[in-house]
């Protein structure tokens, strides 16, 4: 599927902000089932400075400064992205078992399992918690199917929280949304995370957009996608697996990957230092997916 | 030997070491006999004796004392700054066996700068399977953000510092590597200086190899990583005043003759490193900083950091400024390493280390959790990462209960702790209680990158500890230093001299840090602001306890003088008659109450902070005499401690006293930089606005003729005029000869117009912007029309009384008083940084 994306970042502030530097993961990067044609990120006011590097996980990092004062900063971000599905067949009952899958990770001296455990450990957001132990115990028996486990994971994560924007502010800790049941993708895609890696399996937290279809015999609107977030999954010897716990499924053509990281502290869309700007900035962020 | 002499050292007991545990002792060999090298030093100290060791031990805390040498004790809220503790027992260690030491050492810089290179570069040694990878990513000294940065040349690690302690079999042993911003060398140094000069013939006489050619390499080094060749400008970043090793950041940079900055001195403009200073930006080149790794950055390491600079990474990253140690180094402190050194040292040398590392279990193995749970009693618990609030516990010091708790922590996440036998430190001679006692003591090295290879400084930073069986020796657990000494059995050829050489300035002086010269002109108006303040009280306390009595008015008057030239209204402003009648306790009050803004103590704590901040632009003399002003501020609730009863004004003397010095000093031995024009601006503009407030209260209201004189008598012995009056009028006070005295009379020193005049001749040699033609800058301007407002005036104008108030003097000091802001207010837009607060743009404090 071919699709061309839009994502506008703005930011009002209450006062002139007099400088700023930000960094920003906008730009899709290349994946094993999906290319960046071409993109494009315009900022106003003018920039002073910009670059764009690869990041430590293979992301594309976008710095830019603005040395002119402004009240209002705009980031546009245009990409054209070829993506394909996970994998062309996917039967999750075969494949290795959870025992054979930790065993590998412990035994194997394979350069992507070495490399796969950095995804096991705790990270800046994502910490061991009792909680997060009593939520996913009873799912990854021994003789059981890494992969179908995985996906009983999603679907209980999908069953029994509530989709709610209001309830979670990036800042949500993992135990307050594991106690009130509610948050948005973020938050699934980071219980799942810290799920699989308590548990022993290593697991990435993945930033993107996903294509919403309108209703049948509706027009599509414009700027109502959303940028999306979802998990991968390593089963060794097998790759990585992405699987989408907001829409109980795994994830398909229809996301596109902006960047992957340890957690959302890794790959925030767009952070930075400003200096002045007054209180309480006013964030707008539209998205638009649409199918070239 | 004369006969008094004798009988001296008679009457001394003798300061004879024995040794604890020789066999732990390094002054004595397994067999417990005293080592060759050590004889004649132990000898020394013997002769010498406890009094004359106290005398010199004193004379080397006043040295440490006047040089500034201080070291911050976070726990120590009431009085954070500690005098640096040295212990004058140098530690001992011949040439020979420090030749083999230095090779270890030497290999080990040499190894962990391979290390360094791996991590952020291929890490070969997780993919070869050397290390597990859990050892470098459960770190959080590894920073992602660091991944493929290189600096040129051959090193990525720059300064490397090692802790060492004898282990069992008598050999030395690695403890930790210190390597993000290595702190103890400036120490060391210090050390080293003050040791030569209280006993310059013990130290001439031991063939001591000196330090001095470890800093030059240093300096070399920072000098060739530059990226850009020509006038490379090297800067030494630094938390800032409240750091426990601030004191090292400015000997640092003064020594090497690098600037000190702080963060808000820096700043990131078209890609690359600026230092904001007056004559507007500079671009720096090399920042060797003392700013811990995630702390540097806020855009992309810590956000919530105040103490970075924005976007600093990616100017490293494009090579255009260079950081050393580079950002990311602290991940070699991580002692699992040192688990797993030996087959590192394997895979990137080709050979086994020299020189051996203390054991270290790494919890986050089942293999060594299982010894550690079984052997708690007898290791020490680490956490594998430093910060303040962590610290290493010894199992032997805990209760049963403790270590169910502690090994209940280290299993929430095992990876985290680390375990190392206890060891038995090497023990030294130490002088506790009038006697040389044992002390156990740890080594900290240095070494720096040079030509192909390190460079070990000659010594290194000794620290004992508190106590006989201490087992935390660290500064922040209030260990003494010595220096180490390393002694050749022939006499040293080089000429070396390790007394702070004459700092190397880069030529351009003008381009000093914003932050300073303001640090600087607020010194300058602190200092005057006390010192009117003090005089004005003195006057007060002398005129109302004097032989006359004087009128109710009359002390309403000079009552208010205080309250206004102090600026702590409401005070004596409006005050009620009772206040008036017994003033003394509002009095003491505007004396030492530190919380009242405007009393003479809260001014000098603000002055002696600017000057704190600003030690490195200091001379000796200078810290002297504001140590003095410390001493004369804690003595002066003492001083004040039996209230204003009898002579108050003499408890002021000796602040007024340090306060002159420091003026004197100011104009005698300070060269006449920008930095000393800031302070005298600042010291010119106060004074003036003091007078002109003083004058306004005491002289322009109605009062009887019978009052005049006393107010005028006031008004000239507060503005130390009274004494050249006298000599010149002899007669009784007039008002327009006074006024004459202390406004126009440029030979008099404290006048409106010599002030006045000074402002505009300091203002006129101020950097300017290059196009300005022959037209005055708004400050130029400014101090003209002060100028010229006073030249301009009429005594017997000013003097005129209309219904009673004299008017025209109210009018001219009214509008002398808003010129004199605004000259102040045009010097610091112009000069000083006016930074606006930071925020971050997405709202997230993660913590660490």
């Amino acid at each position: 599927m071919r699709y061309k994306i839009q994502h506008i970042t703005e930011y009002e502030y209450a006062d002139r902000v007099s400088h700023c530097y930000n960094l920003a993961h906008m730009i899709p990067r290349d994946t094993l089932r999906q290319k960046c044609l071409r993109s494009d990120i315009r900022v106003e006011p003018s920039v002073s400075y910009t670059s764009k590097r690869e990041d430590y996980f293979g992301n594309q990092a976008y710095h830019f400064e603005i040395q002119r004062p402004h009240r209002k900063l705009r980031i546009s971000a245009t990409s054209e992205v070829e993506t394909g599905p996970q994998h062309t067949s996917l039967n999750l009952d075969l494949g290795i078992t959870c025992a054979e899958a930790k065993e590998q990770l412990r035994a194997s001296k394979s350069h992507d399992v070495l490399l796969a455990r950095e995804f096991l450990l705790a990270s800046t957001l994502l910490k061991p918690s009792k909680d997060i132990v009593s939520f996913c115990q009873n799912i990854f028996h021994d003789d059981r199917p890494l992969l179908s486990a995985v996906m009983e994971l999603t679907q209980k994560i999908y069953q029994e929280f509530e989709y709610s924007p209001q309830s979670t502010t990036v800042a949500t800790p993992l135990d307050d949304v594991l106690k009130q049941r509610k948050g948005v993708c973020q938050d699934f895609a980071h219980l799942q995370i810290a799920c699989l890696r308590t548990l022993g399996f290593p697991a990435k937290y993945v930033s993107g957009y996903i294509e919403t279809l309108p209703p049948p015999g509706q027009e599509k609107l414009v700027g109502t996608d959303a940028s999306h977030a979802w998990v991968s999954v390593y089963s060794p010897t097998e790759g990585w697996f992405e699987f989408d716990p907001t829409n109980e499924c795994l994830a398909s053509e229809q996301h596109i990957i902006t960047a992957w990281g340890r957690d959302y502290f890794d790959i925030t869309p767009l952070k930075g230092v400003i200096y002045g700007g007054g209180e309480s900035p006013v964030l707008n962020v539209s998205v638009d997916v649409s199918r070239l | 030997m004369t006969q008094t002499q004798t009988q001296n050292s008679q009457l001394n007991a003798t300061l004879a070491y024995r040794a604890d545990n020789p066999r732990q002792d390094e002054a004595f060999t397994d067999a417990g006999e005293l080592k060759p090298h050590w004889v004649n030093l132990l000898e020394s100290f013997e002769n010498m004796g406890p009094e004359t060791y106290r005398d010199r031990a004193s004379k080397a805390q006043r040295i440490l004392r006047d040089d500034g040498a201080t070291y911050n004790i976070y726990s120590d809220q009431k009085g954070p700054s500690h005098t640096w503790g040295l212990d004058l027992v140098p530690s001992l260690i011949t040439s020979e066996e420090w030749s083999k030491i230095e090779a270890g050492l030497i290999e080990r810089s040499e190894l962990f700068n391979l290390l360094l290179k791996d991590i952020y570069g291929p890490r070969d040694l997780i993919r070869l399977g050397v290390i597990p990878p859990e050892a470098l990513f459960c770190h959080r000294g590894f920073l992602r953000a660091c991944q493929g940065i290189h600096i040129p040349g051959d090193h990525e690690l720059i300064l490397h510092a090692v802790d060492l302690m004898r282990d069992e079999n008598g050999e030395m042993c690695a403890l930790t590597d210190r390597t993000q911003s290595p702190s103890g060398a400036g120490y060391a140094l210090e050390n080293r200086t003050v040791m030569s000069r209280v006993l310059p013939s013990l130290f001439r006489d031991s063939q001591v190899h000196r330090l001095a050619s470890f800093f030059q390499k240093l300096r070399i080094k920072l000098l060739t990583l530059s990226p850009n060749q020509d006038q490379p400008r090297v800067v030494v970043l630094t938390p800032g005043a409240h750091n426990e090793t601030y004191f090292e950041h400015a000997y640092f940079a003064n020594y090497l003759g690098f600037h000190l900055v702080q963060s808000g001195d820096l700043v990131v403009r078209n890609g690359y490193v600026w230092m904001k200073s007056l004559d507007g930006l500079s671009r720096v080149d090399v920042i060797l900083r003392r700013v811990d790794d995630w702390f540097c950055d806020p855009v992309e390491l810590r956000s919530d950091s105040q103490l970075g600079v924005a976007n600093l990474l990616e100017v490293v990253r494009a090579g255009r400024v260079v950081i050393a140690n580079p950002l990311g180094s602290g991940i070699l402190e991580n002692p699992i390493f040192i688990k797993y050194l030996p087959k590192i040292a394997k895979e990137l040398l080709g050979r086994e280390l020299r020189l051996n590392s203390v054991k270290n279990y790494w919890c986050g193995s089942v293999r060594d959790m299982e010894y550690v749970y079984h052997h708690l009693e007898s290791l020490v618990i680490k956490p594998i990462y430093r910060s303040a609030s962590t610290h290493s516990i010894s199992g032997n010091s805990l209760t049963a209960e403790q270590k169910k708790e502690l090994l209940k922590t280290i299993q929430i996440n095992p990876m985290q702790w680390v375990a190392q036998p206890i060891l038995n430190a090497g023990t030294l001679p130490t002088f506790v209680n009038n006697n040389l006692e044992s002390r156990p003591s740890i080594l900290r090295s240095f070494s720096v990158a040079a030509n192909e290879s390190y460079s070990l400084m000659p010594g290194g930073l000794t620290r004992v500890g508190v106590e006989q069986a201490s087992f935390v020796i660290s500064n922040q657990s209030g260990s003494q230093s010595k220096d180490t000494w390393i002694i050749d059995s022939e006499p040293q050829t080089s000429t070396d001299s390790d007394e702070a050489s004459t700092p190397v300035r880069e030529a351009d002086l003008i381009s000093l840090p914003s932050r300073v010269v303001e640090n600087l002109f607020w010194m300058g108006r602190y200092a005057e602001r006390a010192e009117a303040s003090l005089r004005l009280m003195r006057t007060v306390f002398v005129m109302l306890n004097g032989e006359e009595p004087i009128s109710e008015n009359c002390k309403r008057l000079l009552l208010q003088a205080v309250t206004e030239v102090t600026s702590t209204q409401p005070g004596f402003i409006d005050a009620s008659d009772e206040l008036i009648a017994s003033p003394e306790q509002e009095l003491l009050l505007v004396l030492k109450d530190s919380d009242r803004i405007g009393s003479v103590r809260s001014n000098l704590n603000a002055m002696l902070y600017c000057a704190d901040v600003s030690k490195e632009l200091l001379s000796s003399d200078m810290l002297r005499v504001i140590n003095d002003i410390r001493d004369a501020l804690g003595e002066l609730d003492n001083a004040l401690a039996i209230g204003l009863i009898s002579a108050p004004e003499e408890a002021l003397d000796p602040l007024v006293t340090a306060l002159m010095a420091l003026a004197g000093l100011a104009q005698e031995s300070m060269v006449r930089d920008f930095g000393w024009r800031f302070m005298e601006i600042g010291r010119r503009l106060e004074r003036a606005m003091q007078t002109t407030s003083i004058i306004k209260t005491l002289i322009v209201p109605e009062v009887p003729e019978s009052d005049q004189n006393v107010l005028i008598q006031s008004l000239l012995l507060s503005l130390e005029a009274l004494i050249s009056y006298r000599r010149r009028y002899r007669a009784r006070m007039g008002v327009q000869s006074s006024l004459d005295l202390v406004m126009m009379d440029t030979s008099n020193p404290r006048s409106l117009l010599y002030q006045l005049e000074q402002i505009s001749l300091h203002i006129k040699t101020l950097p300017k912007a290059t196009e300005s033609r022959h037209e005055l800058s708004p400050e130029e301007r400014s101090a003209l029309e002060a100028e010229t407002l006073v030249k301009l005036s009429l005594l017997k104008e000013l003097s005129t009384r209309e219904n009673g108030v004299r008017i025209h003097l109210k009018h001219s000091l009214e509008l002398l008083a808003d010129t004199l802001s605004s000259i102040n207010n045009l010097v610091s837009d112009k000069y000083f940084d006016h930074r606006e607060t930071s925020q971050q743009l997405v709202n997230s404090t993660w913590g660490e």
